[in-house]
């Protein structure tokens, strides 16, 4: 792998360990603005609730677009970290913090496959994305958003619910789905607009 | 900026799920900064894309836990950004003197830009710029292009990103720009046009996704850009040699 010979990436590389089962509980995520706050200003046991309530989605999504747990695992904690150091730039106004910590979660696993694809002669990720449906969530509370997100991903068209979760879950560009589905890229543009919509509509979205 | 012929209100499921790439993102950013009412609709979409990761919720290894807790106790944090107190801390001189330098470019391409109703754009960049220069393995380095003039660049690899800026490279005839690209053992990757000089100097190119073995290279291309480079470059800075 190119991306670890001289490019430090901070963290254990102990491979192939299966994730240990050490629930706790996830906090309350509608504090987790009021939390990040509390992080920016260097507050450490804040931010280990802060990790409590999103490490598993973290390192899930990692999981799921990068398929290698020792890179997920990299990632995750490099998405960790910069919600720590980067906790003051959380800005409430532009949106949630859930969202702000997804989306620095997602781009980071999105660069980092596809510069893993750009070296490695950019080959064709043929397959689609592994998204392990029955992965449990450890409470309540995840199971029930879980599982609103299937019921809203099953309420989408064929292609709708492709083209996003091939995006979301596989980090593909829409180039790559249009290829994968063989539809036109005009096409794959439009079902991601109109069912990011109404998945925002069935999941009861504030924004 | 030039005006494109496809609709880039199509683009905004994609923007928020990250599948753009390179130079649709970067468009698409610049229409977003104008474009009051995507920015709303963006950020609808985005908090529907974020909720999709409760469906791929897996436990973490127990020791993730103790390293990003034992990291962050030692990893200092950015202080807030406030208008009054735009400089970034410089982590040592050298950063601190290239913290000065793209200040200026920062200013004067933000008068530039500013004349194209493009600021909030600028603005979008700072926060890119000042998150590569407050990294904590920020590294600078400089080197003279072929004909004259010379080139700034910081470096984070642990954010696999750069700035770049430039001063006094040799004026250039209208149908010329400079072209930024990535030159590694992939080839090389376009990495934008290199924005006009005022005064002499470039405002800032940030540059993501870097990987081992690439070098930050200069060409001088067709104004409307090139997709591969057509010219001997007028720079070339690897950037593996840079000790961090």
């Amino acid at each position: 792998m190119r991306d670890g010979q001289s490019w430090p990436s901070p963290g254990d590389r102990g491979a192939g360990q299966p994730p240990a089962h050490d629930p706790r509980p996830a906090g309350p995520a509608g504090d987790l603005g009021a939390l990040l706050a509390q992080v920016a200003r260097g507050d450490q046991p804040a931010f280990e609730t802060v990790y409590d309530s999103v490490a598993g989605q973290v390192f899930g999504l990692a999981r799921s677009v990068l398929r290698d747990p020792a890179q997920a695992e990299e990632v995750a904690q490099e998405v960790l970290l910069e919600v720590w150091r980067t906790a003051s730039r959380f800005d409430a106004s532009r949106g949630s913090a859930m969202a702000w910590v997804m989306m620095l979660a997602h781009r980071r696993a999105v660069d980092r496959v596809r510069s893993r694809q750009a070296s490695a002669e950019r080959e064709v990720r043929a397959s689609s994305p592994d998204i392990d449906y029955d992965v449990v969530a450890e409470t309540v509370e995840g199971r029930l958003d879980a599982e609103r997100v299937r019921k809203c991903l099953g309420a989408l068209t064929e292609l709708q619910r492709e083209s996003i979760t091939l995006a979301y879950y596989g980090g593909y560009t829409y180039r790559e789905v249009a290829g994968l589905l063989d539809v036109a890229v005009g096409t794959v543009k439009t079902r991601m607009r109109d069912g990011l919509i109404r998945l925002r509509d069935c999941l009861g979205v504030d924004w | 900026m030039k005006i494109r012929r496809t609709d880039p209100h199509t683009l905004l499921g994609a923007y928020a799920l990250d599948a753009l790439t390179g130079a649709d993102r970067a468009r698409f950013a610049r229409h977003l900064a104008v474009c009051e009412s995507c920015r709303r609709e963006a950020r609808g979409l985005q908090e529907a894309t974020g909720r999709l990761a409760a469906a791929a919720v897996t436990q973490p290894p127990d020791r993730l836990r103790e390293q990003v807790l034992a990291t962050a106790a030692r990893t200092r944090q950015l202080a807030p950004l406030t208008r009054e107190t735009s400089a970034w801390p410089g982590r040592r001189w050298g950063v601190a003197i290239a913290c000065g330098l793209l200040a200026v470019a920062l200013a004067v391409g933000g008068i530039a830009i500013n004349t194209q109703h493009q600021l909030s754009v600028e603005q979008a960049h700072a926060r890119d710029i000042a998150a590569v220069l407050n990294a904590p393995d920020a590294t600078m380095m400089t080197a003279q292009a072929a004909d004259g003039g010379t080139a700034t660049v910081v470096m984070s690899k642990l954010d696999r990103a750069l700035v770049f800026t430039a001063s006094s490279l040799p004026a250039l005839p209208s149908s010329r720009r400079y072209q930024l690209w990535l030159m590694g053992p992939r080839g090389a990757h376009p990495e934008g046009m290199l924005p006009m000089p005022h005064q002499g100097m470039t405002a800032p190119v940030v540059v993501k996704g870097l990987t081992a073995g690439d070098k930050v290279g200069l060409t001088v291309e067709p104004a409307g850009g090139a997709s591969h480079p057509t010219a001997p470059p007028v720079l070339l800075l690897s950037l593996t040699s840079a000790s961090s």
